[in-house]
């Protein structure tokens, strides 16, 4: 939570011994988490920057005990704050300090229920862990491309209330790209049954897109129809030492037709970045000795597999890094020989966030603008950032194909935590400043949470934040579904 | 004149409203003349800031505004009420492209724009905008984009809230929501966008649109193909994929009585194929790859050729042509095109826009054109449709000779059959074509009260007059 922030007003309703059994009575003592250490994990955001409160961490078995356990909730104006792997960056599936509510955890509610291969979807409870899901649909031959780096503790219905980005995004789109049906817990206990697997349905309102991304204040998500994809047959992966961002864009540009539209994923780093992974998580191995400042993970994916004698992505690839090399864009190159090295290459890229916990305190913007100003914004940004603090260390990163930055920094050496957090306003409103200068969003993957309700205030017009309010009013009139969270009423 | 209808005058100007009978009467009914209505004027603003001043002007006093676009829709959803309190509010004035952006694939439109203006535009760049329909030629994108249209195309590149990056909103308090944006993520808040694509015109008017372009395809290959049933069509989208590269862009589904009403009515139109078959499939493949000549180097023809060879030992092929140049792909594309012309001009008709799960598409064929037979057995079934979205026109002729009175008396039986059925399959009673007036009990009847009252609460919250298409989608009182 920002130093800065003063908590927005939140229900307070307590829950009372009453209310305490009404609630056993519902989820049994299996569901029900009531001592300190027990509920600690579960009110202690993942980057430990936030710790909040709750008077008892509820785990529902299933839809029917959700709804329950929200009608018992509406019925007395208690709030809830509903959480999954609780791995969010933004503060949005963390209680505040002053919550005395409930917190709902999904985590029990994690039951692969249909897979249908031939109908390429997949229907989930909101609990299942997001690589489980992967896991599962490549179990069926099938590929679901959601991937980012918490995939081994993040939780479905928390990617699709945040509408989640990941590394694939550019070929299949965000989260609410990748989802047919939903199943939501309403603020009154009433059940949305939208488990509906069509393509095509123009029936009203679209309730399902309003539910995604809303970070739980609207309702809880707790089952979806997914859609799936084939499996991949052939894949190329590489590691590229790059001149710089702008050549990055221009190979991206030129990979769709080489690769026939199967660029999987392209994400950029920095030379700090990577030297930061390489220096905290072990077992990763820098896969160029090249002394460049930027690198390039680039992937490309086929569902058909590689014809014999045919060539295959690797044949295209290779083909394609020597063009870029004679074009000046690549200065040196490496395409993985096997799955370890692959595996290597996006242990790096999904170890950053890791890497940042264990080397210190440190600010992170995730951003976007357009493709073609990407660029720009990472010159400006690195600028105004130094001017404001001449020691501090950006290691900017990120999925370039949507334009989207994780513009990140280390603190200067040796420079503790609060310190630090006194150069934060200065360097945050420098850097949205920048984007919104340059039409872009403040949040383009991690939402907003607690961390960023200030900043979305400020920098979007007063008729969209009242148009959000009203919504969220009319939905959730009691105020009690994660209060405080993306907007102030 | 009255008081009112100076004030909007003084908003738009002379050239902007409509209040002769005569002139207003095109703006009144819809293109299939289901529904009449009156209004007390037509408006026709030029900006989104006189959009936005009519606006302001109903809400004070509290005059309704049915907003419409090209005025094509098959569900009333642009159609005024008998009452003679409502204004239209026609986009067709707001035409201009705003900008176009090739290096970043986007184009910012105002929403009265053609549709096939739109995707003119983006051709002269060297993009494609895919969004494609019987009615572009006179669709707006605004309407389009309000009725979250589906189209030829949407196998590919998906439905029109696909197709678009952000949006410009008059809200019914008269207000301008920008939301142009031009990205492609953006996490902060609540997806609107979603909210008012689709809404059809009852929670504000679409101004103006960022959409999304494409790589302007190269290389298309279009066939016309027999097929023995709707099960063959499935199976042959399903090779379809692999065998093309993924390329697979359109692949749509129709019986012999359709073709037979487009031979009749559609001047200029002949059949492709030489004998009479029950089920035809019209297949398109394109690829922004130019075809590349010399050997070993095939183009889509060369690839979709030699697929429909080995189907058709297969058995899934009956016999298919292959359009060898532009105009003959035209031709075919015709065929499709003026099914619903040749419907109109055949006489009164039921329409049905539905979806299933595509795997439960050639069941759904059988029991639906069994149940409509049941209801009423000298009926003509005219069903076709997109294949790989699921989603079928499944349409009801009448009987040969019957007037429209005559016909209707039965749409209650049909239509409650074919809906049981797309319900029991678990599917959607407009997979398309929206909700308008059309199908507002139809909602009601079929989706549950907790669904029904979720989207009331929204409408009421955005719209707590009521004065944004009032009665269209849902009821609210």
């Amino acid at each position: 939570m920002p130093d800065s922030l003063i908590p927005p007003t939140i229900p307070t309703v307590p829950v009372t011994p009453t209310i305490l059994e009404s609630l056993r009575a519902i989820v049994g003592d299996k569901g029900l988490i009531l001592d300190a250490p027990g509920k600690q994990p579960f009110v202690t955001d993942w980057r430990g920057s936030t710790v909040g409160n709750a008077a008892v961490v509820v785990r529902p078995a299933n839809t029917e005990e959700v709804s329950k356990v929200v009608k018992l909730c509406f019925d007395n104006g208690i709030a809830i704050v509903p959480q999954g792997g609780n791995t969010g960056l933004m503060g949005g599936a963390t209680p505040y300090p002053s919550h005395t509510g409930i917190l709902l955890s999904l985590g029990r509610m994690n039951h692969v229920l249909e897979v249908d291969p031939v109908g390429y979807s997949m229907t989930v409870e909101a609990g299942c862990v997001l690589q489980t899901l992967q896991e599962t649909a490549a179990s069926a031959d099938r590929f679901f491309p959601l991937s980012l780096g918490a995939q081994g503790s993040c939780m479905i219905g928390g990617n699709l209330s945040t509408n989640a980005g990941g590394v694939q995004v550019l070929r299949y789109g965000n989260a609410r790209n990748l989802v047919m049906g939903l199943e939501v817990v309403l603020p009154n206990g009433d059940v949305w049954n939208g488990l509906r697997s069509l393509k095509k349905d123009n029936t009203g309102y679209d309730l399902k897109h309003l539910f995604m991304g809303a970070e739980g204040t609207l309702g809880i998500i707790t089952k979806a129809v997914l859609k799936l994809w084939p499996a991949a047959k052939d894949v190329a992966t590489a590691w590229l030492a790059i001149r710089d961002p702008q050549a990055a864009i221009e190979i991206l540009s030129e990979a769709h037709a080489a690769s026939e539209d199967n660029v999987g994923s392209c994400e950029l780093m920095s030379r700090a970045c990577t030297d930061m992974v390489l220096r905290h998580i072990p077992g990763t191995q820098d896969p160029l000795k090249a002394d460049t400042p930027w690198f390039l993970l680039l992937e490309w994916t086929s569902s058909r597999p590689k014809a014999e004698g045919a060539e295959g992505m690797s044949e295209k690839m290779e083909q394609f890094l020597s063009d870029q090399m004679e074009a000046g864009r690549v200065i040196d190159a490496v395409i993985s020989q096997a799955e370890s090295q692959s595996r290597n290459m996006w242990r790096i890229r999904e170890g950053v966030a890791e890497a940042s916990r264990a080397e210190g305190p440190g600010l992170s913007y995730d951003i976007s603008v357009s493709i073609s100003k990407i660029p720009t914004f990472i010159e400006k940004g690195i600028k105004a950032s130094l001017d404001i603090l001449p020691s501090i260390r950006p290691y900017p990163l990120g999925h370039i194909g949507d334009g989207n930055l994780h513009f990140s920094f280390m603190g200067p050496k040796g420079m503790d935590r609060q310190t630090l957090h006194q150069y934060s306003p200065a360097i945050t409103r420098a850097v949205n400043d920048l984007v919104r200068d340059l039409s872009g969003s403040i949040s383009a993957e991690h939402g907003i949470g607690i961390d960023k309700i200030d900043e979305l205030a400020h920098y979007r017009s007063k008729i969209e934040l009242d148009t959000m309010r009203t919504i969220k009013r009319a939905l959730d009139p009691k105020n009690i579904m994660n209060p405080g969270k993306i907007l102030r009423l | 004149m009255s008081d009112f209808i100076q004030k909007l005058a003084a908003i738009v100007g002379d050239r902007g409203l409509i209040t002769d009978p005569a002139a207003k009467h095109p703006y009144l009914t819809d293109w299939r003349e289901n529904f009449l209505g009156t209004a007390l004027a037509v408006v026709r603003p030029a900006s989104t800031e006189e959009v936005a001043a009519v606006v302001r002007l109903c809400a004070a006093e509290k005059v309704a505004i049915v907003p419409q676009g090209g005025n094509t829709g098959l569900v009333g959803g642009g159609t005024p009420d008998e009452g003679g309190r409502e204004i239209v509010l026609s986009l067709n004035r707001m035409n201009r492209i705003v900008d176009i952006d090739p290096i970043g694939y986007s184009m910012t439109v105002e929403s009265g724009c053609i549709l096939k203006t739109v995707q003119e535009t983006a051709a002269l760049h060297d993009r494609l905008f895919p969004l494609s329909l019987a009615a572009e030629g006179s669709c707006t994108i605004g309407g389009n984009l309000s009725t979250n249209a589906g189209g030829v195309q949407v196998l590919h590149y998906g439905n029109a809230r696909h197709l678009v990056l952000g949006l410009e909103v008059v809200t019914p308090a008269g207000d301008i929501w920008n939301g142009l944006r031009a990205l492609k993520k953006d996490n902060t808040g609540y997806d609107l966008r979603d909210l008012y694509l689709g809404a059809e015109g009852t929670l504000g008017i679409i101004t103006k649109a960022v959409l999304k372009l494409w790589p302007k395809p190269k290389d298309v290959a279009t066939s016309w193909i027999a097929v023995p049933s709707p099960e063959a069509a499935v199976a042959l989208l399903s090779g379809a994929h692999a065998a093309s590269d993924d390329n697979v862009t359109s692949c749509e589904l129709m019986s012999r009585q359709g073709i037979d009403f487009v031979l009749k009515h559609i001047p200029g139109a002949t059949d492709p194929l030489a004998d009479k078959h029950d089920w035809y499939v019209l297949l398109e493949w394109s690829s922004s790859r130019p075809r590349r000549e010399g050997e070993n180097q095939s183009g889509l023809r060369e690839k979709m050729e030699a697929f429909l060879g080995e189907e058709m030992e297969g058995g899934q092929v009956l016999d298919a042509t292959i359009a060898q140049n532009e105009t003959q792909a035209r031709a075919l594309w015709a065929l499709r095109e003026n099914h619903s012309e040749a419907q109109k001009r055949e006489g009164p008709s039921i329409k049905h826009d539905i979806s299933v799960a595509v795997s439960k598409l050639p069941t759904f064929m059988h029991e639906g054109l069994a149940a409509m037979k049941k209801a009423l057995p000298e009926c003509r079934p005219v069903p076709f449709g997109h294949v790989g979205d699921g989603n079928l026109h499944f349409n009801c002729q009448s009987p040969p000779g019957w007037d429209k009175q005559r016909f209707m008396a039965h749409h209650e039986a049909i239509s409650g059959a074919v809906y049981d059925l797309v319900v029991g399959h678990g599917g959607s009673i407009s997979a398309e074509h929206g909700i308008g007036l059309l199908k507002v009990d139809e909602l009601a009847h079929y989706r549950t009260k907790i669904e029904l009252d979720a989207m009331r609460a929204i409408k009421r919250a955005l719209d707590p007059e009521n004065i944004m298409n009032p009665g269209k989608v849902i009821r609210v009182s």
